[in-house]
């Protein structure tokens, strides 16, 4: 079960104001401006980021009425699994973190009173893990075309249909301990700024934005992080083709 | 002038903001005068934030600038006019949760507007809420919570306040990415909160005179 590391994450202004919010009617204080480019110059030169991917993948042998058969006897449970993953030969389970040293970075600017730093910071971390998905997705839809195959978009726990629970199976088919992913007795990853995700790969996969999802969620009327608020309106409820991108966050 | 400092901190102008309140105390103005204002000009903040005209990180740097005012102010007040804390609030992600910054953000702007908090941190065990409410008799518990499994963890917690015989005691306000009205009819709590500016408000409505 291979381990990837060295991802380059270089991100925008623009990807970071998603996650801590930015309403597009506001307007940008140019001293939070400067603050975000200071502490992505920050995250780099200190070594904040410490993007790794871990994954497994396994042949679809069988899937009905919503359960999709593990080796080791498990089962993961999600009525949305066979039309999400129709067409698939396998299946990719993915694991991706950017590490601790942001997340506490982040709780010592709460401590010493610097909160704008710290929550701008948290942003940067999300927006981070944001990329590194669609780095693994790519990652993906290479392999998978190097085979003549498409990888589909990615299914995550917690998203409707899927229970977070069941992100213990994932963490049996993909190698998290090896990146320093660790699962609560709950089900919630450690380091906090990491995703899971189950990718469907076949010769014709379904793919969808995250606008689309966004447009799915069931905060979509209230999430001031919804995608698909500002310039990307007009792709909403459309199936792209070309984008495999997709967090449910 | 008066009106100055709320509209300079309302427009988040940091520098003239801090400069108008140095003039004042220099000009011997009351402290606590200047104090209400600022606190003034962060209310406003909160309506813009409300009206979507403002976001998060503008909310968080006007609570910067009032801590600043405050720290620049205290200095200046009378033993008798110390700046008095509005009461006592207790705020935790609950168990199972690890979610932390929306709650830090709540935790940051419940200080800066007058209220002595505690932080009991994430994934806080039902048990550490009682405990701190005996200890510190406040009024107010804020619970944090952003995922699904946060709910149940939330009407546990209200459950355990409720056995300790707590309930009529305190208020309980709830907060984190999904909750609504239903979440918070379910947990048991007396209110839900959509930010942090809400988590003030519901707080001044309960304890804060
Ligand atoms: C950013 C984000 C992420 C980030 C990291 C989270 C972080 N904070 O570090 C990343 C991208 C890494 C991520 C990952 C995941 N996420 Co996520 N994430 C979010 C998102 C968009 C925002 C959460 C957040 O922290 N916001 C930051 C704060 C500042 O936001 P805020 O809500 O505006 O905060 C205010 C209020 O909540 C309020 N408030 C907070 N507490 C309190 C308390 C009181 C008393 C009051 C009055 C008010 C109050 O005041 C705050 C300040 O104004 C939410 C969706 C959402 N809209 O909430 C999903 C969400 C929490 N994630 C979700 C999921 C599913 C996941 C994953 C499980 C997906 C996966 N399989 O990989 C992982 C899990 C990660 C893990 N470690 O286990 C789901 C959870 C659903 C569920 N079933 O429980 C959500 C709800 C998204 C969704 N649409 O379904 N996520």
């Amino acid at each position: 079960m291979p381990v990837i590391r060295d991802i380059p994450i270089s991100l925008k202004t623009k990807e970071v104001l998603r996650r801590v919010g930015f309403r597009e009617q506001a307007s940008l204080r140019p001293e939070i401006k400067s603050l975000i480019d200071e502490l992505l110059a920050g995250a780099k030169n200190d070594f904040l980021l410490e993007p790794a991917i871990a994954y497994g993948i396994y042949p679809l042998t069988e899937m009905n009425r919503g359960r999709l058969p593990l080796e080791d006897n498990g089962v993961i449970h999600d009525p949305l699994l066979p039309s999400l993953l129709s067409g698939a030969d396998e299946f990719a389970v993915v694991i991706c973190t950017i590490g601790h040293r942001l997340e506490k970075q982040v709780t010592n600017y709460f401590k010493q009173d610097e909160p704008l730093r710290g929550v701008l910071l948290d942003g940067i971390g999300s927006a981070a893990v944001d990329l590194l998905a669609e780095e693994a997705c790519k990652l993906m839809t290479e392999r998978a075309s190097s085979r003549g195959y498409q990888a589909g978009s990615p299914i995550s726990p917690g998203m409707q249909g899927l229970p977070i629970t069941e992100q213990r199976w994932l963490f049996k088919m993909a190698p998290a301990q090896k990146i320093g992913v660790g699962l609560t007795s709950s089900g919630v990853m450690s380091p906090l700024k990491s995703t899971s995700m189950i990718i469907g790969i076949g010769p014709q996969m379904k793919t969808w934005t995250r606008a689309e999802v966004c447009a799915q969620c069931g905060l979509r009327k209230t999430c001031p992080y919804r995608k698909g608020v500002k310039g990307e309106k007009q792709k909403r409820g459309k199936i792209s083709k070309k984008s495999p991108i997709v967090h449910p966050c | 002038m008066a009106k100055d400092l709320v509209n300079t901190l309302a427009d988040l102008k940091e520098k003239e903001a801090l400069g108008i309140v140095q003039e004042r105390l220099s000009a011997g103005e009351d402290p606590l005068r200047i104090l209400d204002d600022a606190r003034r000009g962060v209310e406003i903040v909160g309506k813009r934030f409300s009206d979507e005209e403002y976001f998060i990180p503008d909310l968080v740097y006007s609570g910067e600038i009032l801590k600043q005012i405050t720290d620049m102010v205290k200095p200046k007040l009378t033993k008798a006019a110390e700046v008095k804390r509005l009461g006592k609030v207790i705020v935790g992600t609950v168990a199972g949760d690890i979610h932390d910054i929306g709650k830090d953000i709540v935790v940051f702007m419940l200080d800066v507007n007058g209220f002595e908090v505690f932080d009991l941190g994430i994934d806080v065990p039902v048990q550490k809420f009682v405990d701190k409410i005996k200890e510190t008799g406040s009024g107010v518990v804020g619970l944090s919570g952003f995922l699904t499994l946060a709910f149940q963890s939330m009407k546990d917690t209200v459950g355990a306040i409720e056995k300790a015989g707590l309930r009529n005691e305190v208020k309980i306000m709830i907060g984190g990415g999904q909750i609504d009205d239903q979440v918070r009819s379910f947990t048991g709590a007396d209110a839900y909160g959509k930010d942090a500016m809400d988590a003030v408000k519901l707080a001044k409505g309960w304890i804060g005179g």
